[in-house]
């Protein structure tokens, strides 16, 4: 009985709808497969992984910026493929598949489509990290 | 660095592995899960960083994040296999799904393998698990690999490959090595060839070429030169292999340097084949040589020869001057008789074929076969004087004197000789019959030769069973005595009786003179003659129950006897029991044996003569007479040798010797006994010059003890009225 309620309240927070967020920024299943690195919580994982992410998240977003100001597509492709793979570590499937499209375009040299992509990933950098505070509040 | 020398072997050691990843949450994801599967991770957000942690650590394995800013996975990949140690260890390299340009780049920069990013985290782990499971089990084969080639190399040994395609042998560095060669990919077989011993050269080839063309097995030693007057010797050992059509494509095999072992089983070998005090050819060589010898003379159709030489009196020499010095003059003599034949100190074991029709000329040689025996084997002789020769060499050379132990020895050798086939056809028989002409040489006064005939053998052999059944005479009393009566013709009537030893075997009569010089040169006839003095005694008791005899029989002693001190004990026993007078023996000696022996005798004599025991001289007249020794000693009695009483009335010689005799007989008190009297003219004769006591055919010839009886009651007297006839009352008397 306890395990299982337990088990529902730490459900709660990946709910999209509990944290107000558009939905499914993050992946259900994805945090799934994390959670199932620290079954019992015990070793309170995910919130851990979440935090990296967090700092990973904000650290490269401002990297993110400085490159797109300077028309930097080499470093802005890098950046882009460290979120691209961290962020489909995490669920944020959507954000990471635009990663891939920035880094692409940064590999190709198409700068102008590549700062203006960086606009929107900028963007939807920030409703990741809102969603992923929400859910370390949680 | 080398690689972790048992971590990696241990299935409960948990391997090791560096996890590189600028991504940090990839980098906490994977670390969590890959510790979860029981990995020991130590992280690194950089290639720089994972460089830094190398520098004093060795993981079992290294993950690298292909894209990293800074140093990329692919550069560090490369600088990891730059340092040393980390050449072989594990590097797997994380990619992208779609990027395949990063998987070839990998490769190239020396990555073990790669794997496509992603969180299925079992899939990692099993491709890890297969990385370090590969890495163990090469690690495993360099370690055996490395083991075989410490082995080899203290096994002085190498493995080679031969292709027939190739041009030269592929060789490890080990197989090099026992050539002296510096390490290389391939070694060309004219390079390895003009190393081989220049006179071996052609044979190896020949038979190189013939084992090759027939596909067989190679194992053979070869002798190499690795530099001016290094020899080495190489065995060589290798199998054909063969294609799926059966064609011999080349050889596998090794090498070995067995120059230590060759010349260890060369002493063996010279151990087991030679004489360790003189060095020459020991007995298992020499009859191996000789074996060899007979069967070349048998195949050739010539004669070879067997030289027996035994030192004469070697034993006086180790007797006297111990046997260190005898083995110093062992090999001084060793080193005379090797002079005398074109000696081969070459060991001979295999067959002879290989080496050409004269080669049995090789097996010449000296060599000792025990003691102070040695043989010379001529392997080719034209004749026996070719033996003869050789045999006069040897006495030669034995003819200055030896120093030993600070002097001089004279040593003088027996030498007898076989020769093949005349001599005998196994070299058991040419050995046996050296040995008999060598003891006939021996028999004959020994320092000489010579060379066997069958006669020698039929009395060596005869010999040899006659002393062995003498033995055994004893034991079954085939010993008997005979007794020749001696006659008073003037006073007709017997005076005493000589007692004779005869040997009764299996029913004939063996003659005296066949086995008492073999008695005596055996020694048994010390036995033999304690014997005739108890069985004489117990005759004279028998006679002098039957009819009062009371004459004495006279027995024959050796002089072996009369140089005992126990004889007088002897005799005191023999006559006591049967409870009869001293008197009643009367010991004849021959003058030979009284004056050999002087010193021992003499006393003896007077003793025996104390006690009432008279001596006889036997066979007087043909030894060395002195008239002094006549003089001084207690003798009673002269008997005149029969080759004087032989020539009574032919020539005036002997009645003048004869007649001195009896003058020197009368003049010193002593009685005359005339022997061998076979016919009336010697009795008439002996009778004018006035000796009366007579012995021989013509009264009686030696008889059984009953017969004697028989023969003096007078009716049964053979001729009896010839001799009585002639003396008034001529009646034997009891």
């Amino acid at each position: 009985m306890t395990r299982q309620s337990s088990f529902q309240r730490r459900r709660h927070p990946v709910d999209p709808g509990g944290a107000g967020a558009p939905p499914l920024v993050l992946d259900p299943a994805a945090v799934e497969r994390l959670r199932q690195l620290d079954p019992d919580g015990s070793r309170g994982f995910l919130a851990q992984v979440l935090r990296t992410y967090e700092l990973s998240l904000l650290k490269h977003l401002a990297s993110l910026a400085e490159a797109r100001a300077s028309a930097d597509a080499r470093r802005a492709g890098e950046i882009a493929h460290t979120l691209k793979s961290s962020s489909a570590s995490v669920g944020a499937m959507r954000f990471s598949q635009s990663c891939a499209e920035l880094e692409r375009l940064a590999k190709a040299g198409d700068t102008p489509a590549m700062v203006s992509l960086a606009l929107d990933l900028e963007q939807q950098g920030a409703n990741v990290l809102t969603v992923v505070r929400a859910m370390l509040r949680a | 660095m080398s690689p972790p020398p048992f971590a990696a072997q241990d299935p409960t050691h948990q391997p090791r592995v560096l996890l590189v990843d600028d991504d940090e949450v990839n980098l906490l994801l994977t670390t969590v899960a890959l510790r979860d599967r029981g990995f020991l991770i130590t992280e690194a957000t950089s290639g720089e960083r994972a460089l830094e942690l190398v520098l004093d650590w060795m993981p079992d394995m290294v993950v690298l994040d292909a894209q990293m800013p800074g140093l990329d996975g692919f550069d560090t990949c490369r600088r990891l296999r730059a340092m040393a140690g980390f050449e072989q260890v594990p590097v797997l390299m994380l990619t992208g799904l779609d990027d395949d340009a990063s998987i070839a780049r990998a490769y190239q920069a020396g990555a073990t393998d790669f794997f496509v990013k992603s969180t299925h985290w079992s899939l990692l782990t099993e491709r890890l698990n297969f990385l370090l499971r590969n890495s163990r089990t090469r690690i495993e084969l360099e370690r055996s690999k490395a083991r075989l080639a410490r082995a080899q190399d203290l096994a002085r040994m190498g493995s080679f490959d031969w292709r027939r395609s190739e041009p030269g042998l592929a060789m490890q560095p080990e197989g090099l090595r026992v050539f002296g060669l510096p390490a290389m990919e391939l070694v060309s077989i004219r390079r390895l060839l003009r190393m081989v011993r220049n006179d071996d050269r052609g044979a190896f080839l020949e038979v190189l070429r013939d084992q090759l063309r027939t596909s067989s097995v190679l194992a053979l030693d070869i002798n190499i030169e690795q530099y001016e007057h290094h020899e080495r010797v190489i065995h060589l050992e290798a199998e054909p292999e063969f294609n799926e059509q059966g064609h011999c494509i080349g050889y596998t095999g090794i090498v070995q340097d067995v120059t230590d072992r060759v010349a260890a089983e060369d002493r063996i070998r010279h151990l087991a084949n030679f004489d360790t005090l003189t060095g020459l050819p020991n007995r298992h060589q020499l009859i191996m040589r000789a074996e060899r010898a007979l069967e070349q003379a048998r195949r050739m159709g010539h004669q070879f020869a067997m030289l027996l030489i035994d030192l004469d009196r070697f034993k006086v020499v180790n007797d006297t001057l111990g046997h260190s010095s005898g083995d110093e003059l062992l090999r001084q003599v060793a080193q005379r008789l090797r002079a005398c034949v074109r000696h081969t100190d070459q060991v001979m074991e295999g067959a002879l074929e290989a080496v050409g029709a004269r080669s049995h000329r090789a097996l010449e040689a000296v060599g000792r076969l025990g003691g102070d025996e040695f043989v010379a084997l001529l392997p080719e002789v034209v004749g026996e004087l070719d033996a003869q020769r050789v045999a006069a060499r040897v006495l030669e050379v034995m003819r200055t004197p030896i120093v030993v132990g600070g002097q001089e020895c004279f040593v003088t050798a027996s030498v007898g000789v076989a020769v093949f086939p005349r001599d005998g056809d196994s070299v058991v028989d040419l050995l046996r019959n050296a040995d008999v002409a060598m003891y006939s040489v021996k028999d004959a006064g020994r320092n000489a030769a010579a060379i066997y005939s069958p006669t020698l053998a039929g009395t060596a052999r005869d010999k040899l069973e006659l002393e062995t059944a003498l033995h055994k005479a004893m034991e079954r009393g085939e010993l008997v005595l005979h007794y020749q009566p001696q006659v008073d013709v003037v006073a007709g009537r017997m005076v005493g009786t000589e007692a004779l030893m005869r040997w009764r075997r299996e029913g004939k009569l063996v003659p005296p003179n066949e086995f008492i010089p073999l008695a005596e040169e055996t020694g048994l006839i010390v036995p033999m003659s304690e014997w005739l003095l108890v069985e004489a005694a117990r005759q004279a008791r028998i006679w002098r129950q039957r009819f009062g005899f009371d004459q004495s029989i006279s027995v024959n002693l050796p002089s072996q006897m009369f140089s005992r001190s126990d004889l007088v004990d002897k005799i005191h026993d023999a006559v006591n029991g049967q409870g009869i007078p001293h008197s009643m023996i009367r010991l004849e000696i021959t003058e030979r044996s009284v004056m050999k022996e002087d010193q021992n005798v003499n006393p003896t004599l007077y003793r025996l003569n104390q006690i009432g025991v008279e001596i006889s001289i036997d066979d007087f007249g043909t030894g060395y007479s002195s008239l002094s020794y006549l003089s001084h000693m207690p003798i009673a009695e002269l008997k005149i040798d029969r080759v004087f009483v032989r020539d009574l009335g032919i020539t005036p010689h002997s009645t003048a010797i004869v007649q001195a005799i009896l003058a020197l007989a009368k003049a010193l008190g002593m009685r005359v006994v005339a022997e061998g009297v076979e016919m009336l003219r010697q009795m008439e004769v002996l009778q004018r010059l006035g000796c009366t006591v007579m012995q021989g055919y013509m009264f009686c010839r030696p008889v059984p003890p009953d017969e004697l009886e028989q023969w003096l009651q007078a009716a049964q007297l053979p001729r009896s009225e010839a001799w009585t006839g002639l003396s008034p009352g001529g009646v034997i008397t009891r």
